[in-house]
């Protein structure tokens, strides 16, 4: 069983000739021991971000084309004059008006006029459009006129990817419905293209296995299914994050963490609390709406590959251009020629150019010094330390910035939280993130660079239902209610089935949305299975009112206020095998036996190089101590100990990083 | 923790972990209220203050409302002094007792901490009805305030966590909507969110610890103001507009003035020289013409200062009683928040020369409606403000175009749209259109904001429209060598083809079914030459619609084959010369 990092299907394949090499056999005697490859991506994400998804075309009702622009006229930083709304994803000369309306029940007020969808039919094909998506007024009461339309999409327009608003999010609210029917087109071919790619290219090396995808939401899809909703995968990257996040802290007896992963272009960081990372259905991505579920994760624009400039008043800033992994970093010796994080920390002796990725590939120092030096040290008058220092410091607090997003700004100590780090470029900066905010413990997985891909394995499948049920709660029809719930889990079984996952490894979670009479918004309720098959609404009833009261301040249960039932839902889990963690016993204190060499290493509160050890990470043991500074090498990740922190490995081979003064309390954490 | 010893994480995680408390706040409001005007547009803010009644933190969706929550709530701990009690709720909305607007009723819960008071939260919503002459609350043939709303000083509606029936019962006998009561038990639930989140902020740190940091955060954003105020040079500048039309003359005219006098970590905004009072409406109340002025000016500095009390200290406003900005009692004032874009206007216009980097040309004024009758549907009465209708666009500034569609400067942009769905739902009507309005914008290198058209059938029986803004006279003004927007308009053409085009502050009774009513809303004013604006950019617009063919040419220089869209070059440069 393996995991893939989040790289272009390319990558993927060379990801699995580098792992059967490593083992020493042919790729494809490799891959025949593959059962599960499950993969995060960010092609959909970085499609949106970059505005280089599909050319999409909108059609929607007459009179109302503007409402994706127009975004219901939000301005979100209130004060700030300079502050421009989003490019729309579709160009108003490709949002095409219908005539055709429903009312707000659903019934017929104008016919939909066939002629004006054949007419933009004409326009779309003379535009080469690749996608379509189809939002009419008020189709979540009705789908008919999105049907008819739906059928002359596909017979005119047979190849373009088609989304259609009442088939992928029936419920009620235009604009939510409009944002999120067009992100699914914009980015559907990319995703379409990109997995008929990878499975192709696996079935060509003789992959029998299953193929899942990651989701937004935290669970794993097959990609068939992916394919149709594929704006649910726009967070399918850092998704990993928070569920291995957990399985690391937790061996450590935490509940909560905050998990970063610091890759080439970006940084990813999320909170969780109580082991159970935040889910929204109010989310958005790049100010845009997307009204599916997913997991709450900040990302900004911070990474190895992070371009060093100095903007128009004299400053030095860190990306948020980055330089990818071609050409990438100056000193990666492939035509890059800017200065980089990477390139930076090579100055600083924080990697070992003839040790990067295991020695895989040579790291270029010359090249490293003269883009630093000509890009950054002359223009400022430094040295090309100083230069180095500069560029290592200012993305470290870009990167802290992150952690403040996601716990300082929602009201979160970050102190009281141990920091995950993750990503191949993580570990050099973790030290000096956490010292700017003082944050006492970081737990570094030893595989620390596929950490997301090893949460991916721990993710289960999983399946989003929902049904609009709006009524009384005191009209519940019993059979209604129960057709409801057994008609969402007989699509869910059969999704399931088609994952090849057997019945007893199916989990089914329900939950209301429930409100009191006349409010427009939705209290979600969790319920059981006993609840459901009983149709037990008095108990479901004595839940709702304090639930209200714990979200919103009171419950008007003493008033006997009627309430109302809206939406029923179900998310159905599919139970994978998850890899089993070794769990070392405790060795001695004694690392002596890891270190392998050592180097010249620059101390940012000293301002100055020192000889460091260098530790080998392979050879360090469950309870083994190194006091900082120092720095530990692995294949794939470098750790920079810094003069504040010591380290001490845990049960799972992880390096917890503490700073000294804290040192009782972790000792007795880790070794316990 | 020593007690003069500041963390400065601490201290930054106080001032988020307040923000954060106040946006639950609002979320909690936004979840559980029933009228529209609240659950879909967010026409309220919230707040904390501390034991005093400073400011703490606020969200402020509706900035205009926000900054008298403040000075209410220090006039409420002087009110009841020593008869404050844990389990307490306090109603308030009188405008001669520093309440900006009749229908913005606010309400404050008292946080006690080991049974002392160490501060408030607090939120102020626009209710669906006040009581008064007119459902809705705006009433242009008011001349007190009486036959505006009923006034609702200082009251408790809860003591010691006991409901006074007696006098819910004679607020709400007063009030013509259920939903009211039930928006107010709404707020009362977002105060008890608030007070849930500053007791287990206390519980955690401690009094002392809550209490030092707070004092540095007011330190440090009082610093941070003054820095902002200090890179204006020092010197008087002084600026006006004009009110058009107070609802009783037709033609009638106002001009607010301001003198500004920056001096060195010092701002004061005297209005002295403004024009008196008028005998309707449209007057302003001290606090809400305070808070157009304090909103305006925040546009023009470092928009992530925090909102607490360190924030106002360096900025002094002087409004004499009985000016149209700040009305003697018994005077009518609903109208008074609606004066933020003139008061705007005139500090702009102040500012221009010495700050030209950092104001915009002028906005869209604000022109609204308000419809209310009674939904067949439901067999229910109902009100409804026009938030669709009403948002025309910004004005441009140096480097930036105005923002399309975001509306009046007093929300910029902070109150939404009705989603079009939930629009016809909760009113009887029927959406026809809802656009950006094309040629709306005024030219400019940096164009000013589009404007709006709404169009929709109005439904139920007994529908009364009313009207109440400007912006029909005079329209958002340009800046170095930048055009003027379009102007507001509202119209009802009624089942017979008569066409009825409503004045600015207008009530229109007996509206029947089926009657269409049109509303344009202005675009914003546009900054810098309009022939230094890249043609690329025209073209584009001219593409999508938002610019005509013939307004590129007269106020661009641009000339566009309306076929392929391509740009004629020749008399492209023939007109536009070399730039």
């Amino acid at each position: 069983m393996l995991s893939t990092p989040d790289d272009p299907s390319i990558g993927v394949l060379n990801g699995l000739s580098e792992m059967a090499k490593s083992k020493g056999v042919s790729i494809s005697e490799f891959i025949k021991e593959v059962e599960t490859i499950v993969h995060g991506t960010t092609v959909t994400t970085n499609a949106v971000l970059t505005y280089n998804g599909a050319k999409t075309g909108l059609l929607t009702t007459k009179g109302l084309r503007d409402a994706l622009e127009m975004r219901r006229g939000i301005r979100e930083e209130q004060y700030n004059n300079r502050y421009t709304n989003v490019k729309p994803l579709v160009p108003r000369y490709l949002r095409v008006p219908i005539e055709e309306r429903l009312d707000y029940k659903g019934e017929v007020v104008v016919p939909l006029k066939e002629s004006d969808i054949q007419e933009s039919l004409e326009k779309f094909k003379n535009e080469n459009i690749e996608a379509m998506a189809v939002c009419f007024m008020n189709s979540f009461a009705n789908k008919d006129h999105e049907s008819k339309a739906k059928e002359f999409v596909k017979t005119h327009l047979p190849d373009a990817y088609l989304t259609v608003s009442s088939e992928l999010l029936p419920s009620i609210r235009f604009y939510d419905r409009i944002s999120t029917t067009v992100l699914n087109s914009y980015v559907g071919p990319i995703l379409r293209g990109y997995l008929s790619s990878l499975t192709k290219k696996l079935k060509d090396i003789g992959f029998s296995g299953v193929l899942l995808i990651m989701q937004s939401n935290g669970g794993v899809i097959s990609p068939e299914i992916a394919t149709n909703t594929a704006a649910a995968t726009l967070l399918s990257g850092p998704a990993g994050g928070p569920v291995a996040g957990i399985a690391y802290t937790s061996i450590q007896g935490y509940n909560d963490c905050i998990t970063v992963d610091m890759g080439g272009t970006s940084f990813d960081a999320a909170l969780i609390k109580d082991k159970t990372p935040l889910v929204t259905t109010e989310g958005e991505i790049n100010r845009l709406r997307l009204a599916l579920p997913m997991l709450g994760i900040v990302t900004i624009g911070a990474g190895g590959g992070s371009i060093g400039w100095i903007d128009e008043g004299g400053l030095l800033r860190m990306g948020p251009q980055s330089a990818g992994a071609k050409p990438g970093p100056a000193c990666y010796d492939l035509g890059g020629e800017k200065p980089t994080a990477t390139d930076a920390d090579l100055i600083l002796g924080y990697l070992d150019p003839d040790f990067f990725a295991g020695g895989k590939i040579r790291l270029n120092y010359d090249k490293a010094k003269e883009a630093i030096k000509t890009q950054i040290a002359d223009k400022l008058n430094l040295n090309l330390v100083e230069a180095a220092a500069g560029m290592y410091q200012v993305i470290n607090v870009n990167m802290a910035s992150g952690v403040r997003e996601v716990s300082v700004k929602r009201g979160y100590d970050p102190r009281e939280f141990p920091l995950v780090v993750a990503g191949g470029a993580g570990p050099v900066h973790a030290c000096m993130i956490a010292l700017e905010l003082e944050i006492p413990a970081m737990i570094i997985p030893k595989e620390s660079s596929i950490f997301c891909a090893a949460g991916m394995l721990m993710s289960d499948l999983k399946h989003d239902f929902v049904r609009t049920y709006a009524v009384s709660f005191d009209n519940v029809e019993s059979k209604t209610f129960k057709s409801h719930f057994q008609d969402m889990e007989e699509n869910g079984n059969k999704l399931l089935e088609s994952e090849n996952i057997p019945k007893d490894r199916i989990e089914a979670l329900y939950s209301l949305d429930m409100r009191y009479v006349k409010q427009y918004h939705e209290v979600n309720v969790v319920i059981t299975k006993d609840e459901v098959d009983n149709v037990d609404l008095d108990s479901i009833t004595k839940k709702f009112h304090p639930e209200h009261n714990r979200l919103y301040g009171y419950s008007l249960e003493d008033e006997g206020t009627p309430i109302e039932l809206i939406n029923m839902r179900l998310t159905l889990i599919g139970k994978t095998d998850k890899p089993k963690f070794i769990e070392e016993e405790n060795k001695s204190e004694d690392a002596s036996d890891a270190v392998k060499g050592r180097r010249n290493v620059y101390l940012p509160n000293k301002k100055d190089f020192q000889e460091l050890d260098v530790y080998d990470g392979f050879k360090l043991k469950c309870g083994n101590k190194i006091a900082g500074p120092a720095i530990i090498e692995q294949v794939n990740t470098t750790t920079f100990v810094s003069p504040e922190y010591n380290v001490i490995c845990d049960k799972y081979g992880s390096y917890t990083m503490y700073l000294k003064t804290k040192e009782k309390e972790i000792l007795e954490r880790v070794l316990k | 923790m020593n007690k003069d010893k500041i963390d400065k994480i601490l201290a930054s995680v106080f001032a988020r972990r307040f923000k954060s408390i106040t946006e639950e706040m609002s979320i909690a409001l936004t979840k559980t209220t029933r009228s529209p005007i609240l659950c879909e547009a967010k026409d309220f803010v919230t707040g904390l203050y501390d034991s005093k009644g400073k400011m703490l933190e606020q969200t402020e969706n509706l900035p205009i409302l926000s900054f008298s929550l403040g000075p209410v709530c220090e006039y409420i701990v002087k009110y009841f002094g020593e008869e404050i009690y844990e389990g307490d709720v306090i109603f308030h909305n009188d405008v001669f007792s520093l309440g900006n607007q009749n229908n913005d009723v606010a309400v404050y819960k008292p946080i006690f901490y080991k049974n002392e008071l160490i501060a408030w939260s607090a939120c102020k919503g626009h209710q669906a009805d006040i009581g008064g002459a007119v459902a809705g609350g705006y009433n242009p043939n008011a001349t007190e305030v009486w036959q505006e709303a009923l006034r609702i000083p200082p009251v408790k509606v809860y003591e010691k966590g006991k409901l006074r029936k007696d006098v819910w019962d004679l607020i709400f006998a007063n009030i013509r909507f259920d939903i009211v009561a039930e928006d107010m038990k709404a707020q009362i639930g977002s105060c008890v969110v608030g007070e849930r989140g500053i007791l287990k902020l206390v519980e955690k740190y401690g009094k002392e610890t809550f209490e030092s940091h707070k004092n540095y955060l007011f330190d440090s954003t009082e610093k941070m103001m003054k820095a902002e105020i200090k890179t204006i040079p020092n010197g008087i500048y002084e600026g006006e507009s004009t009110v058009y039309y107070d609802g009783k003359t037709p033609g009638s005219k106002y001009k607010i003035r301001v003198k500004i006098t920056v001096e060195n970590e010092k701002i004061t905004f005297d209005y002295s020289e403004t024009d008196p009072q008028t005998d309707g409406f449209v007057n302003g109340t001290y606090t809400s013409s305070a808070s157009a002025t304090t909103l305006t000016f925040l546009q023009m500095v470092n928009p992530d200062i925090p909102h607490n009390d360190g924030m106002v200290k360096p900025i002094s406003i002087i409004i004499p009683e009985g000016t149209i900005l700040n009305a003697k009692y018994p005077a009518a004032t609903t109208f008074g928040n609606h004066l933020c874009p003139p008061n705007a206007d005139a500090i702009i216009r102040a500012l221009s020369e010495v700050i030209p980097e950092r104001i915009t040309a002028g906005w869209n004024q604000l022109l609204c409606y308000l419809t209310t009758g009674f939904d067949t549907r439901k067999r229910d009465k109902y009100v409804d403000i026009g938030f669709l209708g009403l948002k025309g666009g910004s004005g441009g500034t140096k480097g930036v175009d105005g923002y399309d569609h975001i509306g009046m400067i007093d929300a910029s942009g902070g109150v939404l749209d009705q989603d079009y769905e939930m629009f016809e739902q909760q009113t009887p009507h029927f959406l026809i259109l809802h656009e950006l309005w094309q040629d709306s914008a005024g030219a400019g290198q940096f164009r000013g904001g589009l404007g709006v058209e709404t169009m929709f059938k109005i439904g139920g029986d007994n529908t009364t429209v009313v009207t109440f803004g400007d912006g029909d006279v005079e329209p958002a003004f340009g800046l170095f060598g930048g055009k003027e927007g379009t102007l507001n308009k509202i119209e009802i053409t009624y089942p017979d083809g008569k066409i009825y085009k409503t004045t600015t502050k207008d009530l229109v009774e007996k509206v029947p079914n089926g009657a269409i009513l049109f509303q344009q809303a202005g675009g914003g004013g546009g900054y810098g030459d309009p022939f230094k604006r890249p043609k690329e950019k025209v073209q584009e617009e001219v593409k999508n619609g938002i610019i005509s063919i013939e307004k590129a040419k007269e106020d661009y220089g641009i000339v566009i084959d309306p076929e392929t869209f391509e740009i004629i070059q020749k008399e492209t440069e023939n007109i536009r010369g070399n730039k």
